[in-house]
Parts: C-alpha cells; structure tokens; sequence
C-alpha cells in the first residue's frame, strides 16, 4: 500500500480533524468570493465575464501545482501522478466510479454524466458546492437542493449503480 | 491587524482564483494523509464523493445496508461537507449576509429532484467538477472529458435560457 505522511492508525483521528478545519475555510472563502464552476462556464458563455472562470481554472493549476509540490516531499502517496513520471496509463480510471468496466464505457459514462451536471447545474443556478453555499445563507430552496443530494446517494448506490454495472461492458 | 491589512485581507478573500489555489494545495495535503489509510487518489475535495461518503456512512450505521463508500470513509470519516456548512454559515452570519428566502413548494420539489439528478449524474461521472479539475490535474485524462462535457452541458443550458429569455420578451 502507498504510504502517507501519516501510519494509519494516526490517520484515523487526524483526518477528520483536517478535513473539517479545511473545509471549514473552504466554505467561508466560498461564501465571500461565490467561487461556483459551472457558474463561471455560464458567466463565461452569457455574459464574457471571467471571474469565476478564472477560479475553475485556478482550482486545475493549484491542484497541479500542489501535486508535484507534495510529490516532491513525499513521492510515495501519489502513485499515478503521470505528468512527470509517465508510468502509469493516463486514462487508468481512479477509484470513485463504478468499479470494473472498461475504459470505453468510463468515456460513456463521463460524457453523460459530465452534460447532465452541466444542463441542470445552470437551470437551478450553481454548482453542488455553490448551492451548499447559498443553503447556508438561508436559501431554502438550496436545502431542498442538498436534500437531494443526500437521497441521490442512497439511490445511486441502491439501484443506479447495478443498473449501471449491468448495461456497460 | 491594522485597519489596512484588512481591507486589503477583505479583497484577496473575495478573489475566487485565490480559494481555486487553495482547494487544489488543500487536496494534495489532503492526499498525503489520506492514502495510507486506503484513500482514492485525487479524492482531497469533491461535493458529491463526500456527501455521498458521509450519508451512506450513517445509513450503513443505522440500517445494517452495504452502500458503496470510498476506502477511505470505511475507515474514518471524512468531514468535508460540514466543514463547508459551518464555514459558509458563519461567514453569511459575520458579514450580515444571511437572510431566509423562501419559494413556492413546487420549486422545493424541483430543487429536490434536481439534487436527487445532480448527485447521479456526478456519481456517474465519478466525480462533482471539482474532483473533475482535481483528477485532470492528477492525469486523468477522463476527467477532462468529463470536464469537456460538463462545459457542453452548460452551453446547452445558457441557449436554452437565451431562447426563454427571448420568448419572453426580454432585450
């Protein structure tokens, strides 16, 4: 198994600690800039403002910056960090996705999911991250939205995923 | 703090390409603790893997199911999310942003489903865009399809709402 900063029974208790107290700075600079993906794609497309487009693509170059930084301190946890390295096969799925399918139906499966989250993202106005956002600013409709969520997890993992499984190659 | 540090404080926090570097470092720190304990890879921060992750964590607790988790919350959880609710809940408060705004119950349902459809959609994919833009700068290059598709999405969505917009008379 890769290895971390961290053995893995320190790990158990830090890594909540760590993520809550990051998340929590994530969620405030959130409320203050309104930073929103899918918004700054449709800020872009509708109005040429560029904004909250710079933000997204701030988030790719900081999350590149910051793997080859972390890389360089301690190359073992980032095992398929290809850019620099070139062992592993770029389109190699990582972990998240339904398990076990072939590199065609990933393509499939990120197509479809990818337009999806786009077409509703703007017809209810906000990224995921942005509607979590807008709930905590009293939007009760953002709730409503986080909700879903929720219970689009249960459902996803209770019947979408062996439909899913069953379909693609 | 002097009163000018502030201000300028004030400003840089309202940059979003500011908090788009921090969330990418934040995920590569985040990768270096979690992947001894089993974690995905490129997993530091993602809207809908960590909901996901925390709600099927209770409901496996509370109903004795075997829902999907990443490694990672098998072993310990993973507080993201309610970190982003007690921050952007306490940042509304201090600044004198917070305000109940309601609506009709047909859109709480609307909003309920599009939550419900959003959170599949972004399972399918694997990723909500943050983890997209994560992975394609990990090396995915799946990612950046699903990144590709996402922007098709939203350009579909924008000509929808120009040609409403335009049946309705405005501009």
């Amino acid at each position: 198994m890769a290895e971390g900063f961290l053995v893995a029974s320190a790990a158990i208790i830090i890594i909540p600690l760590v993520t809550l107290a990051l998340g929590y700075l994530i969620g405030y600079l959130a409320q203050r800039s309104g930073f929103c993906s899918i918004g700054g794609m449709r800020d872009l497309m509708m109005f040429k403002h560029t904004r909250l487009f710079f933000g997204y693509l701030a988030l790719i170059g900081g999350g590149f910056l910051g793997y080859l930084l972390f890389w360089a301190i301690i190359p073992s946890a980032f095992p398929n960090f290809y850019w620099l390295l070139n062992q592993s096969n770029p389109l190699t799925p990582i972990p998240g996705a339904p398990g076990g399918l072939s590199v065609f139906s990933y393509v499939i499966l990120a197509i479809i999911g990818g337009f999806g989250m786009g077409f509703i993202g703007v017809a209810l106005g906000g990224c995921p991250l942005r509607q979590i956002v807008m709930g905590t600013e009293g939007n009760l409709r953002s709730l409503f939205y986080v909700l879903g969520l929720a219970v689009g997890a249960i459902i996803f993992h209770a019947w979408v995923i062996q439909l899913v499984v069953g379909i693609l190659p | 703090m002097s009163k000018e540090t502030k201000y300028k404080l004030s400003r840089i926090v309202k940059i979003p390409a500011f908090l788009g570097i921090l969330i990418g470092f934040f995920a590569a720190l985040v990768q270096a603790l979690i992947i001894s304990a089993g974690g995905p890879e490129a997993y530091g921060f993602c809207v809908a893997c960590h909901t996901r992750d925390l709600v099927n964590a209770f409901f496996n607790a509370f109903t004795g199911a075997n829902l999907g988790l990443a490694t990672i919350s098998i072993v310990t959880p993973v507080l993201t999310i309610i970190g982003v609710i007690i921050g952007g809940y306490i940042a509304a408060t201090r600044n004198k942003e917070f305000k109940v705004k309601k609506a009709k119950p047909i859109i709480y349902f609307l909003y309920f489903l599009g939550g419900i459809a959003v959170m599949n959609f972004a399972l399918l994919l694997g990723a909500c865009p943050y983890r997209a833009a994560l992975r394609f700068a990990y090396g995915d290059l799946i990612a950046l399809i699903g990144i590709f598709s996402i922007a098709g999405g939203v350009a579909v969505g924008v000509l929808t709402l120009l040609f409403i917009m335009k049946r309705r008379g405005f501009k």
